[in-house]
């Protein structure tokens, strides 16, 4: 079976504009880890929903068996990138049980601010 | 009539008549009629440019049943191509009899003829544009005759015929410089821009192809590096990650196939200026734009040549080429970015988006009006001109 659930939702996606430092490893972000405690490839399906349009995707991914896996909100593009400083949620299901946890980095103040929590399930 | 749209979707329009002729003869009528009946006649490759060079209200013409390869000159290391050929499909018919191109540009999608015509290039600070392969020219002229230029007999006509934007007769057959088919190692790297400043040249210099896209997402670069299997690609001494590293003949290790659309805008550049340039688009788009711009910037370098209308006439060069993802509004983007080509230089890629005017190209091209000259000579009466080339070439069209 693995850890985890097929269903996940975040709701409070806001990637910051402003950045500071050197980028890749400072650029502000929204991102989720997956972990795949499974035997089996895990297939994620990410979809986009904002306030104010229709929703976007399919993003696919792979988690190989037993594996962890980061994925940028920023660095999304195929059909559409996510707009940043905009508020969106994300629904992912994936082809076998995973944990996702969903983290926010902001460098564009002095002080850098990051944030992580367990995403809902179901 | 169906509508015709280009590969990104941004050109979509309505000609009077989509033609398919299937032979020379064929051509020749069509051009009789349309100079008779007053209309113009544009030719379609592979629709994907993203300018307007194909719009048209008339006829559009697409040379689809033009396929396959005439000839060889084993001894001029030349192959004569029909004029309906893909790059993609040049490369694999040579193939098979053990020649290639010298070099594709980032995807093989493009009729060769078009390709040429536009000026499209690779990357490689030694390879010039796929218009300099050129060698002899088969066409149709508006006065409906067949006609031959060859690069000995006429080195003036080939000049202008190399990046003529289809305004100089219908091409039913090219004669390109070929290679004996090589293969060539690839390695595809990610690396920190800062480091990608301090050793890109020395990469440039050293191996056959090298370009970068710049992520303005990340601000970080992936950096492209094919070189022959003799010599190889050597230790980077750099941090860098490796995302891929194959081996196999140019036309299939070089070309990639393109699943996200996008709309794009390119300037090719005054080697010597181009970092700065750089620099300054890299500026902005990371101030401004990031928001809603998240694919990549292009960056490669090309050998200067001498076709009257190349943006790479007389200067080595580099391109910066700006992406954006199809369905996305694009003309922001690009407005807000294209004075800082302009204040550099930039010449535009004659296939991509731009707003450049006349009175801007005729100062950037100094051949300008050798070229035009010789157009007036071949097609007075302007058949092979869209609404949007008169724009472009015309005094009184502005």
């Amino acid at each position: 079976m693995g850890a985890g659930r097929k269903l996940w939702a975040i709701s409070g996606g806001f990637i910051p504009f402003h950045s500071n430092g050197n980028e890749p490893a400072f650029t502000s972000r929204d991102w989720i880890s997956v972990l795949n405690t499974t035997s089996e490839e895990a297939t994620l399906t990410l979809t986009i929903f904002y306030d104010d349009g229709d929703p976007i995707g399919d993003f696919e991914y792979k988690v190989s068996p037993r594996r962890v896996k980061k994925i940028r909100f920023n660095d999304l593009i195929n059909p559409l990138p996510v707009p940043l400083e905009k508020a969106f949620g994300c629904i992912i299901t994936s082809s076998c049980n995973v944990v996702v946890q969903f983290s926010r980095m902001d460098t564009g103040a002095r002080a850098n601010t990051i944030m992580g929590t367990i995403a809902y399930c179901e | 009539m169906a509508e015709w749209s280009n590969w990104s979707g941004s050109l979509t329009f309505e000609p009077s008549s989509l033609l398919h002729p299937k032979s020379e003869d064929d051509i020749v009528d069509i051009v009789n009629k349309c100079r008779d009946e007053n209309k113009t006649i544009r030719v379609a490759g592979s629709g994907h440019s993203s300018s307007a060079l194909v719009q048209t209200k008339d006829v559009l013409i697409s040379l689809k049943h033009f396929k396959g390869i005439k000839s060889i000159d084993k001894e001029a290391m030349t192959a004569t191509l029909m004029a309906g050929m893909t790059v993609e499909e040049s490369n694999a018919a040579l193939e098979k009899m053990g020649y290639a191109l010298f070099n594709t540009g980032d995807v093989d999608v493009q009729y060769l003829a078009g390709a040429i015509s536009t000026g499209t290039h690779g990357s490689g600070r030694k390879l010039q544009n796929l218009s300099s392969m050129l060698m002899r020219v088969r066409v149709v002229n508006s006065q409906g005759d067949i006609v031959e230029y060859d690069h000995k007999e006429h080195p003036e006509e080939i000049k202008a015929f190399r990046v003529s934007l289809g305004s100089l007769g219908v091409i039913t057959e090219l004669t390109v410089k070929i290679l004996p088919l090589f293969s060539l190692q690839r390695m595809d790297v990610f690396a920190n821009i800062e480091d990608c400043f301090q050793y890109f040249d020395e990469l440039a210099d050293r191996y056959r192809n090298v370009d970068f896209y710049w992520y303005p997402r990340r601000d970080e670069v992936k950096i492209r590096i094919l070189n022959d299997l003799e010599t190889g690609i050597s230790k980077l001494p750099f941090r860098h990650v490796v995302q891929s590293r194959e081996e196999d003949v140019v036309g299939k290790v070089l070309p990639r196939t393109r699943e996200l659309r996008f709309d794009e805008t390119e300037f090719a550049f005054d080697a010597e200026v181009a970092w700065e340039c750089f620099r300054e688009v890299r500026k902005r788009v990371k101030e401004k734009h990031r928001r809603t711009v998240a694919w990549r910037t292009l960056f490669r370098t090309i050998a200067k040549d001498d076709s009257f209308l190349s943006p790479h006439y007389g200067r080595e060069s580099v391109t910066i080429s700006l992406h954006h993802n199809a369905g996305l509004p694009y003309r922001e983007y690009f407005e807000d970015i294209e004075p800082i080509f302009n204040a550099y230089g930039g010449r535009p890629h004659w296939g991509k988006k731009h707003n450049l005017k006349r009175d801007m190209l005729k100062d950037l091209f100094p051949e300008w009006n050798v070229f035009h000259q010789m157009r007036k000579q071949v097609d007075p009466d302007e058949i092979f001109l869209n609404e949007y080339l008169r724009k472009l070439f015309n005094e009184n069209k502005d």
